[in-house]
């Protein structure tokens, strides 16, 4: 018994292993932001590779959990954008909103954010490193400086990745709902990418 | 004693390429920094930290693309560095301050040692010291010598500079330096004035002046800083490593 389990796992692996040869993903363009080595940890405590998102569109944040004028309006403006989607695009897009706070936003508080802001499974709320928040916010173009009260001046914005992790497009957060250019962007991208078959 | 042979023994068990010169302790302390924002009034404390006694150099930064060639010039993405990356490798002087480096490269190193850039209230708070006092800025003599940061006449430059009092050279070298927050010096201030334009860009206030105009060569510094993309290269900015006291 024991072998037989042996064995099979032994197939197992090496289908795997066979598999993940076939489909190995093309390299990563230059300018992807997945070009950044940094771990994660998302709400549900499942940690991952920053780099493991890549494969699907996303609309990508930073915010942290304690921050009460800005934070939820930039929640308020990703869900007011994946509202304005149709059905198919919305399960096509997936939302990330990474914390600039990984000492006070455990994966707990995370899930709280994501529970009180009643976000669906196409959201992300994610943890990065405690080394790995200034490097992802570079990548993304996010400024933000910690104040000794324990708040942080940071920019708002929401940015379009492609399906690799490159820029598409970027908006500022002003309000609860997002600029309507950016939402027609997505929208545009959304239908153009899928036009034009897994790319 | 102890310590620093335990902490020697942590750099060679943790990565490498280990780094083949020291770092020192720097005790915390409060200190009054050239840089204000919004409302405060540049009054800093400084947790204890250690700080690199010598910026990173030439051979140093060469066995890190050997042991990480995605950083090598001919592989780094253009995310993570632009055009002029090591542009001038193979003519450098293997004991100089490595230059050409971005800031992405900079952070990579220094995590790939187990360490971190220096933060800017921690670069300011060092580099306010001279060879005797703790902090020379009060001494208009030594301040207008710091103009010449980040060019050949600089004077930690000139051969046989001696060391700070925390024991650290080449704060005000030829090679400007970056830290691990120069994002956070932020030059955008177009939108400040605008009504609660600031508010909605940022969480809270911000604004950045300079308590002392007589300061020069921090307000340059902080100028470049400002200015650079992570994934920019200059031919005179390099950077050192740092880590929290535990």
């Amino acid at each position: 018994m024991k072998l037989l389990l042996r064995s099979l796992f032994a197939i197992a692996v090496s289908l795997v292993a066979s598999t993940s040869a076939i489909a190995a993903p093309p390299a990563l363009p230059g300018d992807s932001v997945y070009q950044v080595e940094a771990s994660v940890v998302d709400q549900d405590g499942r940690a991952y590779a920053w780099q493991a998102l890549r494969g699907r569109p996303r609309v990508v944040t930073m915010f942290y959990a304690h921050c009460h004028l800005m934070c939820p309006l930039i929640i308020a403006s990703g869900k007011s954008l994946q509202g304005s989607l149709d059905p198919r695009q919305r399960e096509e897009l997936g939302f990330v909103s990474m914390t600039l706070d990984p000492a006070r936003d455990t994966p707990a508080a995370l899930l709280e954010v994501a529970q009180m802001h009643r976000l669906d499974d196409h959201w992300r709320l994610l943890r990065p490193g405690d080394a790995d928040v200034r490097t992802l916010a570079a990548a993304l173009g996010i400024r933000y400086r910690a104040q000794p009260d324990g708040t942080f001046n940071h920019t708002s914005v929401l940015i379009l990745l492609d399906r690799d992790g490159r820029i598409v497009a970027r908006s500022e957060v002003t309000d609860l709902t997002p600029d309507p250019r950016f939402v027609a962007t997505v929208r545009e991208y959304l239908a153009g990418a899928s036009a034009s078959g897994s790319n | 004693m102890l310590a620093a042979s335990i902490f020697a023994i942590a750099l060679l068990a943790g990565a490498s390429p280990a780094p083949s010169r020291g770092f020192v302790e720097i005790a915390g302390g409060t200190f009054q920094s050239t840089v204000r924002y919004d409302g405060d009034d540049g009054k800093r404390s400084v947790a204890a930290f250690a700080i690199a006694t010598h910026a990173v150099t030439v051979r140093e930064f060469d066995e890190f693309v050997r042991t990480y060639p995605q950083w090598a010039r001919d592989r780094v993405p253009s995310l993570l560095a632009d055009s002029g990356y090591l542009a001038n490798w193979s003519h450098a002087n293997p004991d100089a301050p490595a230059t050409h480096v971005s800031w992405f490269a900079a952070d990579a190193y220094c995590k790939s040692i187990g360490m971190r850039l220096p933060d800017w209230d921690e670069w300011e708070y060092v580099a306010a010291a001279d060879a005797t006092r703790g902090d020379a800025r009060g001494d208009n003599t030594w301040l207008r010598r710091t103009f010449e940061d980040g060019t050949p006449r600089a004077m930690d430059a000139r051969s046989g500079a001696s060391a700070n009092i925390h024991g650290v050279s080449g704060m005000h070298g030829a090679t400007w330096e970056w830290v691990g927050d120069y994002a956070t010096l932020m030059g955008d201030a177009d939108k400040r004035g605008a009504e609660n334009g600031d508010r909605l860009q940022f969480c809270g206030a911000t604004g950045l002046s300079f308590a002392n105009r007589d300061d020069y060569a921090t307000l340059k510094r902080v100028a470049l800083l400002s200015a650079m993309e992570p994934r920019s290269t200059l031919g005179n900015l390099g950077f050192r490593c740092a880590r929290s006291t535990p």
